[in-house]
């Protein structure tokens, strides 16, 4: 019959055949079953696997339904599953008979993943029912206790090749937020009630009168003060605690002014039902409710649309060395799997709970505990995420997942805040109080007025006035503008800590360079060493020690080492700011400044070198000034005033001079205290000062400095002590990045702007009596959400303005 | 017939979770779904066999051939009956029995309550070919079912109810399809709506009297009628039209988020309409314009699920060019769109004055039978028999020529429908220019359309040929494939793996056990019982009529006005003239509110297709109405009105005058006590003051006939307000 | 128009029953996730009626 559609039997040709299950090329082709190609042994056992038991017609839901697979699982993958104590975190509930466990499947993308999930029962007996969650991508599974174990159950998805995502750390995300389905209900419940009172009352419209109906106008007059009691004691609850608990503090928030409104609505209709027979205003009051619901429910939608990509931080730049066989590789946090083997040195932050593996470490939990005294840990201890290495590199295993949300509360730590002089936060606390009574005020006087002029309209008015002023664009406006900006920022590798930075950078005056890691790179430039010769052991020692140490100048040395072994590094010890010194093969080696040294006659150089107290030679680095630093100083220097500080000898005065503008004050061989007190000394002279540095040593003056700006290449430091984090790529467009952060704050204003005269101009038409509450309980959240996505939408487009004007005047 | 060997375990009887095997094997009951299929084609056949006779006798009255029991006046509820509850009933039940099944993975909860549902329902359905012939009548439109069948109903009905909720009580699946909502909607409404309009004192076997009286009785009357078209022939068929298009199309639905909000939307205010039927009549004008109001409204939801259907067909449109199966669907879907938008339009006042008692109604009502419930049956058969027979459809060609068929049918029956109605509208409107009526006869508007009435039989017929086509189709199919009585499935029981603490969560447990099943029904046979005290008690105390002069029937009229409602006069004439210029000219006096206090039932009627009688009294003579009666285009040529001969033959009975005015009695009209012993002395009085009237006019009539009884009653309708002055002037001084 | 009185209430009584089945359905997570259900309607049994299988684009979440 020709309406059949064609059976998928038929193999698809093709230059070179796609596999059957995944639809990727198959290039050997050497994986065959039942004349189908396969690209790989994986695909071709789930293939088996389901042609075995009866589930072929996977196959026939979709062209490509399958997902590729590694085929089983290494057997020893999922057993700390069955660990008691994991085990009770994963399932949801276990007993002697009966477990159900919810997996989060990334893997699930069609029709064909949700049959084959739900139809798990043909291939393991043990597994009763499996519902998909298409929405959240997960699958609840109950499977018999005693005939299957919850590893076992982790690995069959696997082989399917939907690996479920063990994030163990935000495991106990609870089910769809409870108050969703809670404002479901009360929204039924309102525009059930709304719409039955709508009919009664449309018959007193059209002339329902005592002659035509004689007992039913009281009839529906009682029957709408009964439907409306469901509404106003359940539908309104939230706005009636909200108001109670806000009167409490004796703070005036705004719920208090819509129940105010509420009640005086409530009483009047109730009073013309009881008393005078009509049927009083219960269509609107419960339309009031039905509408004010209805406007939550479009804020939360739209607020959490916006809020949905918040979590920039989730792509944080640390990346880790991780050491796989002997070479070692750059890897990003996310890609951290459990049982990885992570080298950390001096100063870089232990990403994850882990246990040491070998090497001395000394772990300084300064900011996760509070107290700097690092303390000493053996082979095979147990090691905390936060813990900062001190001293040489050691090497650790991990044994947690890594939770980003963890690392980056420790950034946000209070010890490290800075309480911006005139930030958006204190000026909304300021104005919602004085809102709230003003409004108060004017809706008093609107009810008297009327009461005297024409009373039918005293409630009502009064109502309007309290219904239709919304404080919340204040209150809203600038956490969603600055929360857009900072996301835009991010995706270009400039990571805010919070809102309150960005309005900083907004507000900057003074910009403070550091040379070392800053302007200048240290990958950049080549090194030549002047001094005797090393013999290939030395060599090899020198390129031991310096990888203990992530300091640019050790870094640089190592590359130009190249050596390939390494040895063991006993009493390593480095001084920030001076060098490094240890003890390698019996040798003594020491890796430093000229003056830390104290060499007589120092040759040329940045680092020198000391081996069992003589003097070898000298490594000078070529000073990589980064591209582009050139326009970027002379297009800050139109609207910042520029200093530079550094730590190094004044041998480079005159390269920066010709970089930096005249007249920007330039200063060499500063100690970190040194830089301190010169920031110290712009703020005095009321300048915000951003100090732009590479974090590591000159931690002081970044924490002291308004905003402090670290500059991170790949980073493996990690320094709480700034406010922003800047990706080296980003550092040539700093200039937009300060134009961004104005134009973010701009706009914030305006939309303070535009919600004041929005509350001006309807709480005069409301006090006059024009606007019927159900109407001002549409139109308040409607102004809330659009003042904030107008927030957002203008800060995308002033970002995207200035990168195209970057586009159009690139050189 | 239902022998089960499933194993329709009944977890109702054991508590959960009793260490059950994780996944359970069952079979779904394909017999019952059959055996409904099966009815559904041969009643379909049926009513539509009766509705084209009804047809063809308006345009040719002699093709009654006399026989009273094929005349239009009995045979009309016939065919309204068999096409409602027969063929739309019967394609109903087919519907639900199988995909509740499928949607809930479990077996019908009881097959005995599947059996007794299939087997009551089809007995009611003979019985009703029975009866409405026989002309036992209430005269409700749609209800016109005596009160004996009226109790089959109900029992049958609650017996589906309960077999509906346990098996969704029962299901293996935790999510309720929206398609099982509008079942659940359908089963809870359409009881409630049949009790309460069933509400009727029995006087005799197979007659009884409406508790309710005129204005009540027109509301409550129409409160159901609007809803039992909505819950009856709407929401089931919304609830398939969301299962069998997806599944015929291949393709998830539209929006399932819409089809949740539209089944909400629909269900909170749908219970509201019906005043829409009486507009401009002698209904208070709020209540109209509350009809009005609500009818408008009901736009939203209905097309909220027409769009749902349609657009569910994205990207599948090419298939619908060769399926049938998918044409039907699409056919239905639109049909259903255009009734839904004419109905509100034609419940607006200004278009209803126009619109009301004339064809345009019946076009209305034909776009929606034909349309959306004729086609939707018909694809769902196509769909549903080649998998009963685990076969191929006999012949898509033939399913195709069906299709077209069909389309061509209803062109040919809405299209003349829609031109008469109009026409008639308007000429009963017409008035020349010095202010008289341009056509005061009655009969020159029907000369007018009788053409029309042609056009109609034709369409009507042709959609017949379509369905014989079809039933031929599926007997074919059925005999090339093996019919599957027991379809095997697999499931996991949601609730063994539902852990223990979850039940706290909703305590959903308490609601399955067995007592809670039993107090319901309890509470259900209390609300029944409680509003057959509540209601006369209530309805009573209003007969006071508002007009002094009204009083209530005599014996003689009484009976003649049982064999008007015998006759199913009320199928073509109205007694209800409109407060228009060009009805109080052409009929009289317009009917108020009062006059109808002693109508058990009322007889307001819904289609002129004769002139309304609610002024006739007094207006011909007595032999007038003799031969009329006898022989309509004798005293009026060119009317289409069928003839009455065994009228004028057959003895009138009054053995059960005493019974009926009993029961009158105890629905609110004030007879004297003991009327009943000299009722039989006045009516020989009455009757044979008439037959003096009838001898002056050159017939030799006994009194002892049927005939007399009408007469006494056509010549009483309407004159109680006439002799209003010389009662007022009485009334006055005491 | 007496009637009403009898009317009206039992209207509402059946529009009730149907908010407190709104209020069930709700809380029972019959909404929590709303695109699997409209698939799940269309998956047959394996060894039902060899009709041809749903060629479905993958529906947005």
């Amino acid at each position: 019959m020709e309406w059949d559609a064609p059976s998928v039997d038929t193999p698809r040709a093709g230059a070179e055949a796609a596999c059957f299950h995944c639809g990727e090329p198959c290039r050997d082709g050497s994986h065959e079953a039942a004349g189908r190609a396969f690209c790989c042994a994986g695909c071709r056992t789930v293939f088996e696997l389901l042609t075995e038991n009866g589930l072929a017609d996977f196959y026939e839901f979709g062209e490509v339904a399958g997902v590729k697979s590694q085929g089983a699982p290494p057997p020893g993958q999922f057993h700390f599953l069955d660990e008691p104590a994991v085990r009770r975190r994963v399932t949801q509930y276990t007993d002697d008979r009966l477990t159900r466990v919810q997996f989060r499947i990334p893997a699930i993308h069609c029709m064909a993943c949700v049959w084959l999930l739900e139809n798990l029962f043909r291939l393991q007996p043990g597994i009763g029912s499996s519902r998909v969650n298409f929405a959240r991508k997960e699958v609840s599974i109950g499977f018999a206790t005693a005939e299957v174990r919850l590893s076992e159950v982790a690995a069959l998805l696997t082989s399917l090749g939907y690996e479920p995502d063990l994030n163990l750390a935000d495991l106990d995300q609870a089910g769809p937020a409870p108050g969703a389905r809670r404002l479901w209900l009360q929204m039924g419940v309102a525009g059930f009630a709304f719409g039955n009172i709508m009919l009664f009352s449309v018959s007193s419209y059209f002339g329902l009168d005592h002659f035509s109906g004689p007992h039913l106008k009281k009839l529906f007059g009682w029957i709408s003060l009964l439907l409306s009691l469901p509404v106003i004691a359940y539908s309104a609850a939230d706005y009636w605690r909200a108001a109670w608990v806000s009167l409490r503090q004796r703070r005036l928030t705004l719920d208090v002014p819509i129940a105010l409104g509420m009640a005086a609505f409530l009483l009047r209709s109730a009073h013309a039902v009881i008393f005078e027979g009509a049927d009083g205003y219960f269509d609107s009051l419960t339309g009031l409710i039905f509408f004010l619901l209805c406007g939550k429910w479009f804020q939360q939608k739209t607020f959490d649309r916006l809020v949905f990509d918040r979590d920039y931080k989730s792509f944080f730049p640390l990346s880790v060395t991780r050491r796989t066989g002997i070479n070692e590789e750059r890897a990003a946090l996310s890609q951290l799997r459990i049982g990885d083997r992570i080298v950390l040195r001096h100063g870089e932050l232990i990403p994850a709970d882990a246990t040491l593996a070998d090497g001395a470490a000394l772990i300084d939990y300064s900011f996760v505990t509070g107290e700097s005294a690092p303390v000493e840990k053996q082979p095979g201890d147990y090691l905390y995420a936060g813990g900062r290495q001190v001293g040489g590199a050691m090497e650790i295993l991990i044994v947690k997942q890594v939770s980003q949300s963890y690392l980056t509360s420790l950034w946000n730590q209070d010890a490290f805040r800075k309480r911006p002089r005139h930030s958006f936060a204190t000026l909304t606390d300021r104005y919602s109080r004085r809102f709230t009574a003003s409004i108060l005020s004017i809706a008093s006087g609107a009810a008297i007025y009327w009461a005297w002029r024409d009373p039918a309209l005293a409630v009502p008015a009064f109502t309007a006035v309290l219904i239709v002023a919304c404080p919340c664009a204040l209150a809203l406006a600038a956490p969603f503008g600055l929360g857009a900006a900072q996301r835009l920022l991010a995706r270009r590798g400039v990571f805010l800590k919070d809102a309150s930075a960005l309005e900083t950078l907004a507000a900057a005056g003074t910009i403070v360079f550091d040379k070392t890691g800053t302007l200048s790179a240290a990958g950049l430039g080549e090194v030549i060493f002047a001094g005797e010769p090393l013999t290939p052991d030395e060599r090899s020692g020198l390129f031991a020690l310096a990888g203990q140490s992530a300091h640019p100048i050790a870094l640089a040395v190592r590359r130009f080492l190249k050596s390939s072994h390494s040895h063991g590094v006993s009493q390593f010890h480095e001084i920030p700011g001076s060098g490094i010194e240890g003890r390698v093969a019996g040798h003594w080696l020491r890796l430093g400044s000229a003056s830390w040294l104290n060499l007589a006659a120092p040759r040329p150089g940045n680092a020198h070198l000391m081996i069992d107290g003589h003097y070898r030679g000298a490594f000078a680095l070529a000073c990589g000034v980064r591209p582009e630093i050139q326009p970027l100083l002379q297009r800050l220097a139109r609207t910042h005033e520029l200093a530079l500080l550094s730590g190094d000898n004044e041998n480079e005065r005159e390269r920066f001079a010709q970089l930096f503008p005249r007249g920007s004050e330039m200063r060499f061989n500063q100690s970190p205290l040194d830089k301190l007190h010169f920031i110290k000394e712009r703020q005095a002279a009321g300048r915000t000062v951003i100090m732009v540095g590479d974090g590591l040593n000159d931690a002081g003056a970044l924490k002291q400095s308004d905003a402090g700006v670290a500059v991170m290449e790949h980073i493996n430091g990690f320094s709480p002590a700034s406010d922003v984090i800047l990706a080296a790529s980003a550092l040539p467009r700093l200039d937009e990045t300060l134009r961004l952060a104005r134009a973010a704050v701009r706009i914030v204003r305006v939309s303070f702007f535009i919600s004041a005269a929005y509350n001006v101009v309807g709480v005069a038409i409301a006090a006059r009596g024009l606007l019927a509450p159900v109407i001002c309980a549409i139109l308040m959240p409607l102004s809330s959400a659009s003042v904030v996505a107008f927030a957002c939408a203008a800060t995308s487009l002033a970002a995207w303005r200035i990168a195209f004007g970057r586009e159009r005047t690139a050189p | 017939m239902n022998a089960s060997a499933s194993t329709s375990e009944n977890p109702l009887s054991q508590p959960a979770g009793r260490g059950e095997k994780a996944v359970e094997t069952f079979y779904y009951d394909n017999r019952i779904v059959r055996a409904f299929a099966i009815a559904t084609v041969i009643w379909g056949i049926v009513g539509m066999s009766v509705g084209l006779l009804a047809a063809v006798e308006l345009f040719f009255p002699a093709a009654n051939l006399n026989f009273q029991y094929i005349t239009f006046g009995r045979i009309r509820p016939l065919h309204t009956n068999a096409v409602i509850f027969a063929f739309v009933g019967n394609g109903m039940f087919m519907g639900i029995y199988f995909s509740l099944q499928r949607l809930c993975k479990a077996r019908m909860f009881s097959d005995f309550l599947s059996w007794f549902n299939f087997w009551g329902w089809n007995a009611i359905i003979v019985a009703a070919a029975i009866t409405l012939p026989l002309g036992f009548t209430s005269s409700k439109e749609y209800a016109e079912l005596e009160w004996p069948i009226d109790i089959a109903i109900a029992v049958v009905w609650i017996g589906f109810t309960i077999n509906l909720l346990a098996t969704i009580l029962k299901r293996r699946e935790k999510h309720l399809y929206v398609a099982i909502w509008f079942y659940i909607a359908t089963a809870l409404t359409v009881a409630v709506l049949h009790v309460v309009n069933s509400m009727e004192i029995p006087a005799g076997p197979w007659k009884s009297y409406s508790v309710y009286a005129g204005v009540q009785d027109a509301l409550v009357q129409w409160w159901y009628g609007h809803n039992a078209v909505a819950f009856f022939l709407t929401t089931p068929y919304l609830g398939m039209m969301y299962y069998f298009l997806p599944k015929a199309a291949n393709r998830p639905v539209f929006s399932y988020r819409l089809s949740i909000i539209h089944f909400w939307a629909l269900i909170f205010i749908y219970i509201w309409a019906g005043p829409h039927h009486l507009l401009y009549t002698a209904l208070p004008d709020w209540a109209q314009s509350l009809g009005m109001a609500f009818s408008i409204m009901l736009v939203a939801p209905s097309w909220g699920g027409m769009l749902n259907g349609l657009l569910t067909l994205r990207g599948a449109w090419d298939k619908v060019r060769q399926d049938p199966v998918l044409k039907f669907m699409v056919g239905a879907v639109t049909a259903y769109g255009m009734a839904t938008l004419e109905g509100p339009a034609l419940a607006i006042k200004t278009v209803n004055s126009l619109s009301h008692y004339t064809d345009w109604t019946i076009a209305h009502v034909h776009t929606g039978a034909l349309g959306w419930n004729g086609l939707l049956t018909f694809s769902v058969l196509y769909w549903l028999f080649p998998r009963l027979y685990d076969t191929k459809l006999w012949s898509v060609k033939l399913a195709n020529y069906h299709f077209w068929i069909a389309l061509l049918g209803m062109m040919f029956y809405v299209a003349p429908m829609y031109v008469s109605g109009i026409t008639a509208g308007m000429m009963w409107k017409q008035f020349t220019a010095d202010g008289f009526l341009q056509y005061p006869n009655f009969l020159q508007t029907v000369q007018q359309i009788i053409p029309f009435y042609r056009l109609r039989a034709i369409g009507g017929s042709l959609y017949i040929v379509g369905t014989f086509l079809m039933a031929y189709n599926l007997w074919r199919t059925a005999r090339a494939g093996k019919f599957i009585p027991e379809e095997k499935a697999q499931a996991a029981s949601y609730r063994t793996q539902l852990a223990a603490h979850e039940d706290r969560a909703f305590s959903h447990r308490w609601l399955e056990s067995k007592p809670v099943l039993f107090t319901a029904l309890s509470l259900v046979a209390v609300l029944i019982g409680g509003m057959i005290e509540i209601i006369p008690m209530i309805v009573v105390k209003e007969n006071v009529p508002t007009i002094p002069s009204v009083k209530p029937y005599s014996a003689l009229e009484l009976l003649g006005r049982d064999i008007y409602i015998r006759e199913g006069c009320v199928g073509c004439h109205s007694q209800m003239i409109r407060p228009f210029r060009s009805e109080t000219e052409r009929y009289g006096e317009y009917s108020k509110a009062g006059e109808f206090v002693y109508d058990h039932p009322f007889l307001w009627g819904s289609k002129r297709t004769g002139p309304d009688l609610h002024r006739i009294g007094g207006k011909y003579p007595d032999a007038w109405h003799y031969n009329h009666l006898d022989d309509p285009r004798a005293t009026s040529p060119g009317s289409i009105m069928p003839r009455y001969p065994w009228l004028l033959t057959q003895e009138l009975d009054t053995a059960p005058l005493a019974a009926r005015i009993k029961a009158l009695r105890t629905v609110g009209v004030p007879y004297p006590d003991g009327y009943e012993t000299n009722a039989l002395a006045e009516l020989n009085q009455q009757a044979a003051k008439i037959v003096g009237n009838l001898k002056n006019g050159q017939i030799k009539a006994a009194p002892d006939r049927e005939i007399i009884a009408v007469i006494a009653y056509l010549q009483r309708l309407g004159t109680d307000i006439k002799a209003a002055p010389p009662a007022a002037k009485v009334a006055v001084n005491n | 128009m007496i009637i009403l009185l009898f009317l009206i209430p039992l209207s509402i009584a059946l529009a009730v029953v149907f908010l407190a089945a709104f209020i069930w359905a709700v809380r029972s997570g019959q909404y929590e996730d709303t695109s699997p259900p409209a698939l799940r309607a269309l998956l047959e049994e394996p060894n039902a009626a060899k009709a041809p299988r749903p060629i479905v684009q993958p529906p947005q979440p």
